[in-house]
């Protein structure tokens, strides 16, 4: 069961990331965009990450993918005609190093996945045969507190800290000047 | 396999109570804003215009899918459909007695706040679909407004999820009454554990979870887009703003995703703060009112009594105030509401640590 709903996610979220990438028409695209990411919190439920889920379609499709259509409304017919008058062939020169990017970093993926044998890795095995696993009934939630509180405390402050600054640069860049610094 | 298909009964019967309400809901709306306007509403259609919706509906079921010709076909006929799931998904969670829960999730509050969020989604596809200036106007200030007001009313949220200490809405709900695991203090002063009823609902438990409330109420209004925040729609300078081009069962679909979304964040507020499907009757020494009023079906109809309430005062007041402007709302969002949710936050805080 978990198995077939594996694939049809798998299948939803690579197809529809397919269309993404693909699009001629970029508010479609956007649009496509937020099956990938279901698809995407799919997954993550399956792997029994439901916070994660949940928190992706908070961060994504809530704010991050709304902010984007918004950008893209802001921005008016003409802006983004020009923009997809802009494509042309796949293998343009423009497009190469793009696609040299890409193929190095499928090749890196496929390294990590063939050769971390995520099913046999050290510290997984140890764990598992100390007991010291997290049983799924529905804590998770209280571990991540828990953790993000005390055992990670300075790396999620320290973001928190910048996210801090990046609301301040952007409350400056969008005040209006003062008349005498005019 | 019988168990998949009592999710599919359960599924079909939210749905035929969503549907079921809104049909109420419109015929309500109508006559407490005649009442309110002291005119008389509809009157013609059956006794005292009951059979009105009914004639409505039909009329719209007859009405022709008018696609306009610069729309964007797909997003214009997917638009309504997103916005009503949207709403739609989030009752999965909610529960309506004890043991009755159409899904038990641990972090129900957060995937029925995450979840919502998919109705602005469906709003700006309709306000860009449409290809019309008044509908992506309308839209845009729907996401504007919905976005911004997801803020306090998440703070509020928190400031119960600070006092419950689970996510649970099941869990939430149970907290605040007879059927309570743990010790409530009423004000923080008297233990009502066993008393329950009207005493041991959270906005007694903790009395600042009041001003949450407001705010969450408020905030709660901006997301359905219900007047006094209705500038999404605001009829006299964008026509209806994001469903200007929609007709027929397409309107219906948004009208019905209006109505549940009224109903359901009437309902969270309820769970959160107001004793979920509780009595308000408490024990009374030998008078055991609040154990004989609590069960499944007891449960039902207090939740259902409730939300109802809620819903009336969300007609109340939107016949009522005038339409705030758009730096008005934004003000009362940025620098009134956030910063009191944020208060709200910090109190729960110290009361979960000294005073509970």
């Amino acid at each position: 069961m978990v198995q077939v709903f594996f694939y049809i996610m798998a299948f939803i979220t690579l197809a529809s990331a397919l269309v993404v990438a693909a699009g001629k028409n970029l508010v479609r695209s956007l649009f496509m965009f937020f099956v990938t990411l279901f698809g995407l919190a799919g997954l993550y439920v399956l792997a029994l990450a439901d916070f994660v889920a949940v928190t992706q379609i908070v961060v994504y499709v809530g704010g991050i993918l709304v902010l984007i259509l918004f950008a893209f409304m802001l921005s008016g017919k003409e802006a983004l005609n020009r923009v997809s008058a802009q494509s042309e062939g796949f293998m343009s020169l423009k497009n190469a190093p793009a696609l040299l990017l890409t193929g190095l970093f499928l090749v890196i993926m496929f390294n990590v996945v063939f050769k971390a044998q995520a099913d046999k890795l050290p510290w997984v095995q140890v764990a598992a045969s100390n007991k010291n696993i997290m049983p799924v009934n529905g804590t998770g939630i209280n571990h991540i507190g828990v953790n993000l509180m005390t055992r990670y405390l300075l790396p999620f402050e320290v973001i928190s800290i910048l996210l801090m600054l990046a609301l301040v640069g952007a409350a400056h860049l969008s005040r209006k000047p003062k008349e005498d610094e005019v | 396999m019988s168990l998949y298909l009592t999710y599919f009964i359960v599924a079909a019967g939210l749905f035929a109570f969503v549907a079921v309400f809104t049909m109420f809901g419109v015929y309500a709306e109508r006559k407490v804003s005649a009442f309110i306007q002291h005119r008389l509403g509809p009157t013609e259609t059956g006794k005292y215009g009951t059979l009105q919706v009914l004639a409505d509906m039909l009329k719209m079921a007859q009405k022709e899918i008018i696609i306009p010709a610069a729309a964007d076909k797909i997003l214009f006929l997917a638009a309504p459909v997103i916005i009503f799931i949207g709403v739609y998904l989030g009752f999965v969670a909610l529960p309506w007695g004890p043991g009755l829960v159409p899904a038990n999730i641990n972090i129900g509050l957060y995937y029925v706040f995450a979840i919502i969020s998919i109705e602005t989604l469906g709003i700006l596809m309709a306000g860009w679909g449409s290809n019309n200036k008044y509908s992506i106007l309308g839209a845009m200030r729907s996401a504007a407004q919905i976005i911004s007001y997801e803020i306090p009313a998440g703070f509020a949220i928190i400031a119960v999820v600070m006092i419950a200490q689970t996510l649970n809405l099941q869990e939430i709900a149970m907290q605040q009454g007879v059927l309570s695991a743990e010790r409530i203090k009423f004000l923080g002063l008297w233990d009502v554990t066993h008393t329950g009823g009207l005493l041991s609902w959270n906005v007694f438990k903790a009395p600042h979870l009041l001003i949450a409330f407001v705010i969450y109420f408020i905030a709660s209004l901006a997301e359905s887009n219900r007047a006094p925040f209705d500038i999404p729609e605001a009829e006299s300078e964008l026509v209806a703003g994001f469903h200007t081009e929609f007709t027929g069962l397409q309107f219906a679909l948004v009208f019905l995703a209006e109505y549940s979304m009224m109903f359901l964040v009437s309902m969270i507020g309820v769970v959160l703060f107001l004793g979920a499907w509780n009595t308000p009757l408490p024990n009374l020494g030998g008078v055991k009112l609040a154990d004989w009023t609590t069960g499944p079906l007891w449960g039902i109809l207090w939740i259902l009594f409730k939300s109802l309430g809620l819903v009336g005062v969300q007609m109340w007041i939107r016949w009522t105030l005038p339409r705030l402007r758009v730096d008005q709302l934004m003000n009362l969002c940025w620098k009134v509401l956030t910063p009191l949710a944020f208060l709200c936050m910090l109190i729960s805080g110290i009361w979960r640590l000294w005073v509970m």
